[in-house]
C-alpha cells in the first residue's frame, strides 16, 4: 500500500484491500482513474472493482476496504470522502507528505454519508 | 429471470451467497425480488425515498445501466446483474479554513452605493457578488469589456486567461488595452486597467493558453466561465470542460457587424455541442482576423455577457439559458433562437461518449504540427519576386485579395483578381505565361494556386506571406494592416 502510494505522490493513489474475517491479506494498488487533477481526488474504475471482487472471490478472499493516499494532508476522513464513500467497506487513509509515508487512519462511513467513525488500525 | 452477483460486503445479508437466481424481466424487478427474500439488503441499496443509493452502481453483464435504460434495463434468462459500490473520494474540502464572513468597507459602501439602493441587489446581491469566483478566458475583444465590467460591477475574483500581447490592431476593440500597452503582456495591461476600475478585485493571471491539460485544472476554482475566446478549438475545449466541471459557460461569439450571446452548459441547459455537434472544416469560418469585425460589435456581446454573468450571481432575472440571442448591427436588430440541450449530445447527452478533454486541435481538423516551415511546392519567397521584377524576368503576378484590400497597399506590378471571381476571369490568364499569386496572407492565393492548377495552368507559384511578408521584407514603407 506505502509503495503504491509513495509511487503516486504527488497524485492521490488508491486501491483495494482483501482478506478474509477483517484481516487484510493483501493489498491490490489500482489506476486511480479521476480525469481531473489527481492532487486531491481519486475515482476507482467500477470495472476494476468488479473484476477484483471476481477474481478474490475465486480465491476465497473478500473485499474488505479501500486505501487511498492524502498527498501533504492529514489522513483525516474529508467531505469528499464522505460524499463518495460507500458504508459496506472500511477506508484506510494514508498520509503521504513530501513522498514519504507518515501515518494511516482507517474509518467506517455511514449510510448516509454524513459520518465515518475511526476504526482502530491493528498491525499484525 | 437473471443471475444477480451480491458484492462480498452484502453476502452477510443474503444467506452468505454469492450470487442468487432471481425473478424479473427488468433490473429494478430483479432488485425487489432480491430486496423482498433478503429484507436486510433494502436500507444497504435503497435510500428513504425508495431510490437506490449513490454510492451503488448496477451493472447487467458488462454494462453500467445508469448508460442503459436505468431500472427499467430489460434482462432475460443468462443475463448477470452486479451490484458494484462506486468508490471515490480525495483530501480536498476539508483543510481549507473556513472562508471569513464576508463585509463591505466604508469605501466599498461608497463605491457601489447604485448597486446597493436597488432591492435586486442591495447588501446581499453585492456580497454575492464580492463572493464570486468568474474565469474569463480571453482578454481581447470580448474580454475588454467583460474585464472592465464585471471589475467595476464588484466581482471578488476574476481569473483571466491570456498569453497574448498587445499589437496596435488590437486597439481598434479591445478597449481595455491602450496605445500605450502596445507590447505588453495582455495579461498585466487588462489587469492594470481593470485594477484601477476597482482596487478591491482580486486577479488571477494564468499566462498560458487553455489546453486540454490545464483547463479543468484552471477552471475547477471558478464558479462561472466566460468565453471570449475567437476559435473553435478552445470554444469546444471551454465548452467541454464546463460540462465535466458543471460550471455554467456565458458564450459570445462576433463576426463582422453580427454577433450571438447564451449560457451553455447550465445544469440541465443545453451546450456548445448541442447547437454544433461538429466544428466547420477548417478555413471556412473567416477568423476576425480574416474577415475583420466592426470595433463595436464586441462591446455589444461582450456586455450581454457580462449582463448574464452579474445576474447569474445574484440569481436574478431569467437567465438567457436555453435561448441564443443574435445580433445584427447594421440592422440594429436582436433576434432569439430557442435551443435545447440534446438528449443524444456526446459530452452533456443522456449517454455522453466524451467523458474527458480530447485533443480538440485534432478535432476542428487543424494540423498539430504547422508544416509551415517546411515550404509548399511552388512557394516563392516576396524577396525572390522582388528579384525578378529588378531583372526584368517575364511573368505575372495577380493579387487575389478584394478591391477595398488593394486600396489600403499594393504592389504596383500586380493585377487585382479577387479571388472569387477568378473562375470568370481565368481567360485573361494565359497558360504559357508564369504566374505568381498573393494575398495578405498567402492563405488565399494557395487556394488561387491551387484552382489555376486545376484549371490546367503549370506555372504557378504563391508568393509565401503574402503582402505582409513584402511589407517585412521588401518594402517596409507599405502599411500593414
Amino acid at each position: 500500500m506505502v509503495s503504491h502510494v509513495e509511487k503516486t505522490f504527488p497524485k492521490e493513489g488508491c486501491g483495494l484491500m482483501i482478506g478474509s474475517d477483517g484481516l487484510v491479506q493483501e493489498a491490490v494498488p489500482l489506476p486511480n482513474t479521476y480525469t481531473g487533477p489527481q492532487e486531491d481526488f481519486f475515482v476507482i474504475d467500477p470495472q476494476d472493482l468488479h473484476r477484483v471482487d471476481r477474481e478474490s472471490r475465486d480465491r476465497g478472499l473478500d473485499v474488505l476496504g479501500v486505501f487511498h493516499s492524502h498527498p501533504n494532508c492529514d489522513a483525516y476522513f474529508s467531505k469528499r470522502d464522505l460524499q463518495h464513500s460507500c458504508p459496506w467497506f472500511s477506508y484506510v487513509v494514508l498520509s503521504i507528505k513530501n513522498g514519504r509515508f507518515d501515518h494511516a487512519n482507517s474509518y467506517r462511513p455511514d449510510f448516509d454519508q454524513t459520518e465515518a467513525p475511526k476504526e482502530e488500525l491493528t498491525y499484525g | 429471470m437473471a443471475k444477480i452477483l451480491i458484492p462480498t460486503p452484502l453476502r452477510q445479508y443474503a444467506d452468505k451467497q454469492d450470487s442468487v437466481q432471481l425473478a424479473g424481466s427488468t433490473v429494478g424487478e430483479v432488485l425487489k425480488s432480491l430486496t423482498g427474500q433478503y429484507s436486510e439488503l433494502r436500507r444497504h441499496l435503497y435510500n428513504d425515498e425508495g431510490k437506490l443509493r449513490s454510492f451503488v452502481n448496477v451493472y447487467v453483464n458488462d454494462e453500467d445501466i445508469r448508460y442503459l435504460n436505468k431500472e427499467a434495463t430489460p434482462v432475460t434468462d443468462g443475463d448477470t446483474v452486479s451490484i458494484v459500490p462506486s468508490i471515490a473520494g480525495g483530501s480536498a474540502g476539508v483543510q481549507s479554513p473556513p472562508a471569513p464572513p464576508l463585509t463591505l468597507s466604508k469605501d466599498e459602501i461608497l463605491r457601489y452605493s447604485r448597486h446597493l439602493i436597488m432591492p435586486e441587489v442591495g447588501m446581499e446581491g453585492q456580497l454575492k457578488l464580492k463572493g464570486a469566483k468568474v474565469a474569463l478566458i480571453g482578454t481581447g475583444g470580448l474580454g475588454a469589456p467583460l474585464g472592465m465590467y464585471l471589475a467595476a460591477a464588484g466581482i471578488g475574483r476574476i481569473g483571466l486567461v491570456d498569453f497574448d500581447v498587445v499589437d496596435f490592431t488590437n486597439l481598434q476593440r479591445q478597449v481595455i488595452h491602450g496605445t500605450k500597452d502596445v507590447g505588453k503582456k495582455k495579461l498585466d495591461s487588462a489587469a492594470e486597467t481593470m485594477l484601477d476600475i476597482n482596487p478591491y478585485v482580486e486577479i488571477d493571471r494564468h499566462e498560458t493558453a487553455l489546453t486540454s491539460e490545464n483547463a479543468l485544472d484552471i477552471l475547477k476554482d471558478y464558479d462561472i466561465v466566460v468565453d471570449g475566446t475567437d476559435n473553435f478549438p478552445t470554444r469546444y475545449l471551454v465548452n467541454d470542460a464546463c460540462v465535466l466541471l458543471g460550471k455554467p459557460n456565458v458564450y459570445g461569439s462576433i463576426f463582422r457587424f453580427e454577433g450571438q450571446a447564451t449560457i451553455f452548459a447550465y445544469p440541465g441547459g443545453p451546450c456548445y455541442r448541442c447547437l454544433y455537434s461538429e466544428p466547420p472544416p477548417p478555413g471556412l469560418v473567416p477568423s476576425c482576423a480574416e474577415g475583420g469585425v466592426l470595433g463595436i460589435l464586441p462591446g455589444t456581446i461582450g456586455l450581454i455577457q457580462a449582463t448574464e454573468t452579474v445576474k447569474l450571481i445574484l440569481g436574478i432575472g431569467e437567465p438567457l439559458i436555453g435561448r441564443l440571442v443574435l445580433y445584427d448591427a447594421l440592422a440594429m436588430r436582436f433576434r432569439e433562437l430557442k435551443l435545447r440541450r440534446n438528449p443524444e449530445c456526446p459530452v452533456c447527452g443522456d449517454h455522453p461518449t466524451i467523458t474527458k478533454l480530447i485533443d480538440y486541435q485534432e478535432f476542428c481538423g487543424i494540423p498539430n504540427q504547422p508544416h509551415q516551415e517546411a515550404p509548399m511546392e511552388g512557394d516563392i519567397d516576396p524577396v525572390e519576386v522582388k528579384t525578378k521584377i529588378d531583372h526584368g524576368d517575364r511573368f505575372v503576378l495577380i493579387d487575389v485579395r478584394e478591391p477595398h484590400e488593394y486600396q489600403i497597399c499594393n504592389i504596383p506590378q500586380a493585377k487585382l483578381i479577387p479571388l472569387g471571381d477568378l473562375p470568370k476571369r481565368v481567360n485573361e490568364l494565359n497558360s504559357a505565361d508564369e504566374i505568381i499569386a498573393h494575398c495578405k496572407s498567402g492563405m488565399r492565393s494557395a487556394k488561387a494556386v491551387e484552382f489555376l492548377k486545376q484549371a490546367g495552368f503549370k506555372k504557378v507559384r504563391n508568393m509565401k506571406g503574402g503582402i505582409l511578408a513584402w511589407s517585412d521584407k521588401v518594402d517596409p514603407s507599405l502599411p500593414k494592416y
